[in-house]
């Protein structure tokens, strides 16, 4: 009798070792080697800014009270004028930046300049945007690169205190490519 | 040949960088920070003078201000209001907002200043309005947002019946705002503009514009301050709807970069 419970014991553990065999074999022989795709040429960040933006999204934060903790911190301003009518053109000149238009229709001029030319900081990985118009100009941060998943240019107006420097008020526009 | 580079870009600095009069250090100050403004008054009649005194005043133009407390009298200024020479023309002095002018921080938005002599005889222009960096949030019931604008800033005034002083703004339903704007004579520029409410809380009302998009100021002048209030409906004990106001307050624009 003791002998026959050994022998079941016995078995029962062959039977759960050879099922776990059994199923780390067929757990590696669904791997199959994965062939990594070409990385490609390099993005050109360029090429992807320019085109004309229709303004999608505008929120104007107060970059005090951000800074401080304050309740009443941003506002969506997109519906509160009719910001959705302002359109940018960007135009490449062998390769690089060249010449902008702004058409804001009844949009408020978020960018007060109506043409000229357009420089980046740098130009594989462009941070601000100077747009220039005689003597005048007008520099935006670039929030994001039209690249990728994300399709939108998203740029950047800080309003700061002519006194002291102090950043006070920021706009953050979201363009679609038309 | 380089140092000549040197000598032509600092002329050229020197130029083209217009220094700010007056200069505060350190440039952004609360009310409870010591700060030192520095001011050059070539051109004003105190240009020349030996010895100079301050007279210096909180929230100018937008009421709840107090005189400091070194003023003195216009015709014999206390002997703590003396200015120190900062070199020709120019004068600094030194104070804390607070104990200026015996105002918690919650009280005191802004200050403003003139120099003078001891009697009173000669003094410069006002300069104002310097702007404290507030310290706490304090909720009102007339409200701007941003905190600071520009003239060519999307303006939103708000306000909150919740902290209502009269019974008609504690128990009003805002229709509108009227806003009224003020170039820097003092004089009124244009027609005010009336602008409809929107509900954008349990007890706030909102209302938008763009200054420079609204107002035109005349030929080389600037649009400087805007006054605003809310006007609604009560009904009265009869059950008549009646329109009212609130209280109007004052804003003066920051001048942006």
């Amino acid at each position: 009798m003791c002998l026959k419970i050994i022998k079941t014991k016995r078995m029962k553990i062959i039977l759960k070792t050879s099922l776990l065999v059994f199923a780390a074999a067929i757990f590696f022989a669904a791997c199959t080697p994965v062939e990594h795709k070409e990385l490609g040429a390099p993005r050109n960040i360029m090429e992807s800014i320019s085109g004309t933006w229709k303004l999608t999204k505008a929120i104007q934060v107060d970059e005090d009270a951000s800074k401080k903790g304050f309740p009443f911190k941003e506002l969506d301003i997109t519906t509160l004028f009719p910001y959705t009518n302002f359109l940018l053109t960007l135009n490449l000149t062998n390769g690089g930046p060249g010449t902008f238009t702004t058409t804001p229709g009844s949009s408020p001029r978020i960018i007060k300049l109506a043409s000229g030319n357009w420089t980046v900081d740098n130009i594989e990985y462009p941070k601000v945007i100077t747009l220039t118009s005689g003597a005048a100009n007008e520099k935006v941060t670039l929030g994001g690169y039209p690249v990728g998943a994300s399709n939108a240019l998203k740029l950047k107006v800080e309003r700061k205190d002519a006194g002291t420097g102090k950043l006070l008020i920021s706009y953050s526009y979201e363009f679609a490519k038309q | 040949m380089k140092k000549l580079l040197y000598f032509i870009l600092l002329v050229v600095t020197g130029i083209t960088v217009k220094a700010q009069n007056p200069s505060f250090s350190p440039a952004t100050f609360t009310a409870e920070d010591e700060v030192t403004l520095t001011i050059d008054v070539t051109g004003t009649g105190m240009a020349g003078a030996v010895e100079a005194y301050i007279w210096i005043f909180s929230n100018p133009d937008i009421g709840g201000g107090a005189d400091g407390v070194t003023n003195g009298n216009w015709t014999n200024s206390s002997n703590a209001a003396k200015m120190t020479a900062a070199g020709t023309n120019k004068w600094s002095f030194k104070f804390i907002g607070t104990t200026m002018f015996g105002q918690s921080p919650a009280q005191l938005k802004s200050f403003g200043f003139l120099v003078k002599k001891k009697d009173g005889s000669s003094q410069s222009p006002d300069y104002k309005p310097y702007f404290f960096d507030p310290l706490i949030f304090t909720p009102t019931m007339l409200r701007v947002f941003p905190a600071r604008v520009g003239s060519d800033d999307v303006v939103t005034v708000n306000f909150d019946k919740t902290y209502g002083v009269t019974i008609n703004e504690q128990r009003m339903t805002p229709v509108s705002a009227t806003v009224t704007v003020f170039d820097e004579t003092g004089a009124q520029v244009g027609s005010p503009l009336t602008i409809n409410a929107r509900s954008t809380g349990t007890s706030i009302w909102s209302a938008s514009f763009i200054p420079s998009v609204s107002f035109t100021p005349g030929a080389g002048r600037r649009l400087n301050k805007f006054r605003y209030k809310f006007n609604g409906t009560v009904l009265d004990p009869g059950g008549v709807t009646t329109t009212v106001s609130s209280s109007e307050t004052e804003v003066v624009f920051t001048t942006m970069q």
